[in-house]
C-alpha cells in the first residue's frame, strides 16, 4: 500500500438537477484551493458550452483536491461528477464504479426526486457508502426535518444525521468535508499487484489525442510505462499521466486508488473504450475488471443535410462527435424525400437535441431531423422477427403478423397534491398502473408505459402538470404487442417517407389530423395549392391544404440600378435555402418535426 | 456572332424634389434648385459625360438610341437649363433624327408655358407622375398635386404638342377598394395616353412607409381582384401589357426602358446615376462594365466642377453576374428576348443558361421554346421566384 492510499477518498455527488451539485463541487474546489477566486467566476465542472447553457452535466469528469483536515492530515479527494438527467443515467453507474462513496445531496425544500432514488440504489448496489446531505438550508422554505424523514421513507437509509449545508453561502461545507473523510472509506486494492486501471471515460482532444480518465484499482501507472488495453490487446506507451485540479496537472505516477488521466499513443477512441481495463504490458493482470454493459440507444431519428453537398461534412462531424460520445449510434440512411443522411440512435430526447445542436453549432451544418421514434419489434407473416428503427421500414400491413412496442417500468415520485394530474397524464399515455405507495407526503407511482409515448414530451408534460414537483425514472422492460399502425403523410399526392409515424390505432385519426393541420401552418404558401394528407395504407384519414400565393413580383422597375433588386432576391433565396424541396413543394426544416409540435400544442 | 454592340441609351438623373414622398426610395432630395444651382448642376452633368466619354472613347461613334431625363422631379429645371443640357449632349454624342427624348414631370410643377418650352427643345415624350386621380389617395401618398392639377397637366401636355405621354398610376393604395382603383384607371384611359405605367404600391426598404406602414392597405385578395380587372380593362382598351407594369399600344413602347429590359447599354450621368457599357477587348470578346456616380448632389457638383472623379463604383461583370442581370431584366418583358439577343448582348453562349433555364421550364415558369427566353403567365406572376433561379450561386 502506498503512503497516500489510506488518505484517498473517491466520491460522487448524487443530486437531482438544480439541487446544487455543481455549486457544491465549486465550493469544495474553493475550500481546497483548487482554483483562485477569480477563476471561479463560472461553475467549472460543466465545461461544454451546451452543458453550461442548459445547466446540466453530460459527461463524467473528475477533480482531484487536497484537503487538510482538522486533525492536520492531508486527504486526497477525487470527486467524480455524474450526469443528472434521466437520458444519461447509464453514465452514472460508470462514474460510481470509480467511487467508494457518494454524497446524496437533496434540496431541503423540494425533497427527494426519482432520479436521485434510482442513482442512490445504483450506488448502494455497488457497495458504496452513501452520505446524505441537505442542501439549500439557507432558503426560508427549507424543511430539513421533513426531508430527512423523506430520505428515510423513500430511500431507506439512515438520514437522522444528514448534514445541513448551503452550497451557495458556504454554510456547513467545512463540516461536510470532515464528515466525508470520516465516513467514506479509503480505496481498497493491492498496490503490489499487476496494474488494473478501469477506464471511466475517454475522449478525443484535438491537441492531445485520446485522453482516458481512469481509476487505478490495483498496481500503479507511470509515465513511459508500456500498457495494454485488455479488450483490444494493443499496447501503447504512456506519454503523460496526471490529475485534474480541475486544470490538468501532470504527475509521475498514478497509484492504487487514484483517479486521473492517461495519455498514451492511442490513435482513436476505440483504443480506449469506456469500461476497458488498462494493464501493464510487461506484467499483465490475468483478467480484466468487470466492465460496463454497452448502452443501447432508445430513440432514433434521421438526420439529413439540407444541402446534399454537406453529406460528407455531416459524416465527418458525426465521426468526431462519436469520438467523445460512445452512446451515439449512426448508420447511413437514404430517404426518397431527404436524400442521403444518417439514422441516429440516442439515449433520449435531450441527447438527441444536444447532438443536433452541436452538429449545427460546432460544425456549421444545416440539418433536417425527422421525428424521433423508438425501436419496434415486428413479427412478419413469414415468422421472422425484425427490428424497425424507422417508421418507413414497417412492412406492408399484409406482411405484418404483429407489431410490438417497447414498454418501460416507470417510477414517478411526486407530492400527494398532484397524484390526480399525473395519473391522468399516465392514462393518456396508455400507461398501466403497477404500484402506488404513500411515503410520507410523497407518493411513489409505478407505471408500465409505452416508451414511444414517453420519449416525445412526457418529461415536460409531467413537469407542467405537477408544477415541476414530480420526478421520473425508468428502465426498459419488454416488447409488447399493440395495435400499431403506420401513418404516412402525402404532400401534393407524394408520400414523404421522412414524415411517417407509427402510432396506436385509436390515436391514428387524431394524430393524423393534428399533423396535417400543423404541417399546413408550417409550410409557407407557394405558387400552387399544397395538399397535405395523412393516410393509413391507401386510406386517407385527414387532409388540409396551404392556399396558393397569388403572386410574387416586384412591380417597380429600378431602371439602371439593379443592385437593390438583386439584394431583395438574394434575401428571398437565403430564406429558401433552409427549405427542402419535396416534389415542387418547398418544405421548411420545422415541418419535419411537426409531430413534436402537435404534442406541444396539446399541453 | 455579330460584332455589333447593344443599343446605347443615356440616362440623366436630376435628383431634386419639392419634397420627398413617403414611398419613394430613389436618390432624391427635397431641395428645389435655384436657377444658379440648375446651371451649375447642368455643367456638372456635362463634365460627368465628358469623363464617361474619356473612359469609353468608342461611345462617340455609337448613335444614341434614347435619352431619358429622370429624377427626382426634372420638371423643377427651367426649360433654359434643360436646353443647355440637350445642347451639351448634342455636341458630344451622335443624336440621330427622331431620337426618343423623355422627361419625367410632376403635375404640381407644370404649366402650359413651360410644357411648350420643353416641347420646343425637342423633348418628345413626357412621363407624368399622376399616381391617382382621387384626392384622399394623393394625400395618403404625400403627393403635392390634387386631382384637378393631375387632369390639368395631362390636358396642357396635349396642348403643348406632346403626342407621346406616359401616365404613372399606382394601385393598392391605403383604403383603396377595387372600384376606386378601376375608376383611376378609366380616368387615365379617357385621356388616351400613349403609354401607361400601372404598378402596385410597394413598401420599399428604408422609406417612411416601410418604417410606418400606412393603415388599411388592401389585402392580397383585393389586390388580386384589382390587378385582374385592371389588366382586362387595359387589354380591352388596346394596350399591350409588354412589361410587368408597362402598357402601350403597339409601337408606343418606351424605347429607353425597353433597352434596359433587353440588356442594352446606357450611360448614366447625374448624382447616383448608374451606367452599363459594353465594349470589345483587343481579342474581340465582349466586356461589360457597370459604374455608378457619387450620390449626394452638392458633393457631386463640387467634384465635377473641380475635375475630380465622380465614380462611386466601377466594375466588370463576371459571366455569372452577366447572365443574372440580363435575365433579371429580360424576364420582365412579357415576350422575353430572343436567344440570339441574349448571346449578342451578353457575349455568352446559351450553355451559360442551361441549368436554371431548364429548371424554370420544368417549374412552368418559362416557356419551353428553343429560341426565345420568355416567362409563362405563371412566371410573370411569380417573377421574383423565376429571377431567383438565375442568381449566381
Amino acid at each position: 500500500m502506498s503512503e497516500r492510499q489510506p488518505f484517498i477518498r473517491n466520491f460522487s455527488i448524487i443530486a437531482h438537477i438544480d439541487h446544487g451539485k455543481s455549486t457544491l463541487a465549486d465550493r469544495f474546489i474553493q475550500v481546497c484551493g483548487g482554483l483562485a477566486e477569480r477563476e471561479m467566476s463560472e461553475q467549472v465542472l460543466d465545461s461544454m458550452d451546451i452543458e453550461r447553457e442548459r445547466g446540466i452535466t453530460i459527461k463524467a469528469q473528475s477533480v482531484s483536491l487536497t484537503y487538510r483536515a482538522r486533525d492536520g492530515q492531508d486527504y486526497y479527494l477525487n470527486f467524480i461528477d455524474t450526469p443528472g438527467h434521466v437520458d444519461f443515467s447509464y453514465e452514472v453507474s460508470r462514474s460510481l464504479a470509480a467511487c467508494d462513496g457518494a454524497l446524496l445531496v437533496v434540496d431541503a425544500s423540494q425533497g427527494v426526486e426519482a432520479q436521485s432514488v434510482a442513482n442512490c440504489y445504483t450506488a448502494i448496489d455497488q457497495g458504496l457508502e452513501v452520505v446524505p446531505v441537505l442542501n439549500k438550508i439557507d432558503l426560508p422554505a427549507a424543511e430539513p426535518e421533513r426531508v430527512m424523514q423523506e430520505i428515510e421513507d423513500v430511500i431507506g437509509i439512515d438520514a437522522h444525521d444528514a448534514l445541513p449545508v448551503s452550497a451557495k453561502t458556504g454554510i456547513g461545507v467545512p463540516d461536510l468535508l470532515e464528515v466525508l473523510v470520516r465516513r467514506i472509506p479509503p480505496p481498497t486494492g493491492d498496490a503490489n499487484a499487476p496494474l488494473q486501471a478501469l477506464i471511466i471515460d475517454s475522449w478525443f482532444d484535438n491537441y492531445l489525442g485520446v485522453v482516458a480518465l481512469v481509476r487505478v484499482m490495483h498496481g500503479s501507472l507511470r509515465r513511459k510505462q508500456k500498457i495494454t488495453a485488455m479488450s483490444t490487446g494493443r499496447s501503447h506507451l504512456v506519454d503523460r499521466v496526471g490529475v485534474f485540479t480541475p486544470k490538468p496537472a501532470d504527475r509521475e505516477v498514478l497509484e492504487t486508488g487514484d483517479v486521473g488521466f492517461v495519455i498514451a499513443t492511442i490513435k482513436d477512441i476505440t483504443g480506449a473504450k469506456v469500461g476497458d481495463t488498462l494493464t501493464s504490458t510487461d506484467h499483465p493482470a490475468l483478467t480484466p475488471l468487470p466492465g460496463f454493459k454497452e448502452v443501447q440507444p432508445r430513440v432514433f431519428a434521421g438526420i439529413f443535410p439540407i444541402s446534399s453537398d454537406d453529406y460528407n461534412d455531416l459524416r465527418e462531424a458525426l465521426d468526431k462527435l462519436k469520438l467523445n460520445d460512445a452512446s451515439l449510434h449512426y448508420e447511413p440512411e437514404t430517404s426518397q424525400a431527404l436524400g442521403f443522411g444518417f439514422r441516429c440512435g440516442f439515449l433520449g430526447m435531450l441527447h438527441m437535441e444536444i447532438v443536433q445542436e452541436r452538429l449545427e453549432r460546432e460544425y456549421n451544418l444545416e440539418l433536417i431531423s425527422t421525428a424521433p421514434t423508438v425501436v419496434y419489434e415486428v413479427l412478419t407473416t413469414k415468422g421472422e422477427v425484425i427490428y424497425i428503427h424507422n417508421p418507413a421500414q414497417l412492412p406492408p400491413v399484409n406482411e405484418v403478423a404483429e407489431v410490438r412496442e417497447p414498454i418501460i417500468n416507470a417510477n414517478v415520485l411526486l407530492p400527494q397534491d398532484y397524484v390526480g394530474n399525473v395519473i391522468t397524464l399516465c392514462v393518456e399515455k396508455r400507461g398501466v398502473q403497477t404500484r402506488m405507495q404513500y411515503l410520507g407526503k410523497q407518493v411513489s407511482l409505478g407505471y408500465d408505459l409505452p416508451l414511444s409515448e414517453v420519449v416525445l414530451d412526457f418529461f415536460d408534460r409531467l413537469k407542467s402538470v405537477s408544477r415541476g414537483y414530480a420526478s421520473f425514472d425508468y428502465t426498459l422492460d419488454r416488447f409488447q404487442a399493440a395495435p400499431l399502425v403506420k401513418v404516412d403523410v402525402l404532400i401534393n399526392g407524394e408520400r414523404v417517407d421522412a414524415l411517417s409515424i407509427i402510432t396506436h390505432r385509436d390515436q391514428a385519426q387524431s394524430r393524423g389530423r393534428e399533423l396535417t393541420e400543423r404541417m399546413s401552418d408550417l409550410i409557407p404558401r407557394q405558387m400552387f395549392e399544397v395538399a397535405i394528407q395523412a393516410a393509413i395504407g391507401s386510406k386517407i384519414i385527414a387532409r388540409s391544404s396551404v392556399k396558393a400565393m397569388r403572386k410574387n413580383v416586384t412591380a417597380k422597375c429600378y431602371g439602371g440600378d439593379i443592385s437593390r433588386k438583386r439584394k431583395l432576391l438574394e434575401k428571398q433565396k437565403a430564406g429558401k435555402k433552409r427549405m427542402k424541396q419535396i416534389g415542387r413543394v418547398e418544405v421548411p426544416q420545422e415541418a419535419f418535426l411537426a409531430v413534436l409540435q402537435v404534442d406541444q400544442q396539446n399541453k | 456572332m455579330s460584332d455589333a454592340l447593344p443599343p446605347l441609351g443615356l440616362y440623366v438623373h436630376l435628383p431634386f424634389c419639392l419634397r420627398k414622398c413617403p414611398y419613394c426610395d430613389f436618390n432624391s432630395y427635397p431641395t428645389p434648385p435655384t436657377s444658379a444651382q440648375q446651371g451649375r448642376y447642368i455643367q456638372a452633368l456635362l463634365a460627368d459625360l465628358d469623363a464617361d466619354l474619356q473612359a469609353y472613347p468608342h461611345i462617340r461613334t455609337r448613335p444614341l438610341h434614347s435619352l431619358f431625363i429622370g429624377g427626382g422631379t426634372p420638371s423643377l429645371f427651367a426649360p433654359a437649363a434643360l436646353g443647355q443640357l440637350l445642347d451639351g449632349v448634342g455636341a458630344r454624342l451622335h443624336c440621330p433624327l427622331g431620337l426618343e427624348i423623355s422627361l419625367e414631370a410632376n403635375p404640381g410643377t407644370l404649366n402650359l408655358k413651360a410644357l411648350r418650352a420643353y416641347h420646343a427643345l425637342g423633348i418628345n415624350r413626357l412621363s407624368l407622375g399622376i399616381q391617382s386621380f382621387h384626392a384622399p389617395h394623393l394625400r395618403a401618398l404625400g403627393r403635392l398635386h390634387d386631382a384637378h392639377a393631375a387632369r390639368q397637366a395631362i390636358c396642357d401636355a396635349h396642348i403643348a404638342g406632346f403626342s407621346r405621354i406616359n401616365l404613372d398610376l399606382m394601385f393598392g393604395l391605403p383604403q383603396q377598394n377595387p372600384q376606386q382603383a378601376l375608376a383611376d384607371l378609366n380616368t387615365a384611359l379617357s385621356y388616351a395616353p400613349s403609354h401607361l405605367s400601372w404598378y402596385q404600391l410597394t413598401l420599399e426598404e428604408d422609406t417612411p412607409f416601410a418604417h410606418h406602414p400606412p393603415a388599411h392597405l388592401p389585402d392580397e385578395e383585393s389586390l388580386w381582384a384589382i390587378q385582374h380587372a385592371g389588366l382586362a380593362r387595359l387589354a380591352e382598351a388596346g394596350y399591350q401589357h409588354y412589361e410587368i407594369s408597362a402598357h402601350a399600344p403597339p409601337g408606343m413602347e418606351c424605347q429607353h426602358n425597353l433597352n434596359y429590359w433587353q440588356f442594352g447599354d446606357y450611360l448614366g450621368i447625374g448624382a447616383g446615376a448608374h451606367g452599363k457599357i459594353s465594349s470589345r477587348s483587343a481579342a474581340g470578346t465582349l466586356v461589360i462594365e457597370r459604374r455608378s456616380k457619387q450620390r449626394e448632389p452638392q458633393g457631386y457638383i463640387e467634384q465635377a466642377l473641380n475635375g475630380a472623379s465622380l465614380l462611386a463604383s466601377a466594375y466588370q461583370l463576371s459571366a455569372s453576374d452577366t447572365v443574372f442581370e440580363c435575365m433579371l431584366n429580360a424576364l420582365r418583358l412579357q415576350e422575353g428576348i430572343p436567344l440570339s439577343l441574349f448571346t449578342q448582348h451578353t457575349g455568352l453562349t446559351a450553355s451559360c443558361l442551361q441549368s436554371p433555364w431548364q429548371h424554370a421550364i420544368t417549374q412552368g415558369l418559362m416557356q419551353n421554346h428553343p429560341k426565345q427566353l420568355a416567362p409563362t403567365a405563371l412566371g410573370q406572376r411569380f417573377l421574383n421566384d423565376l429571377q431567383t433561379l438565375f442568381l449566381p450561386t
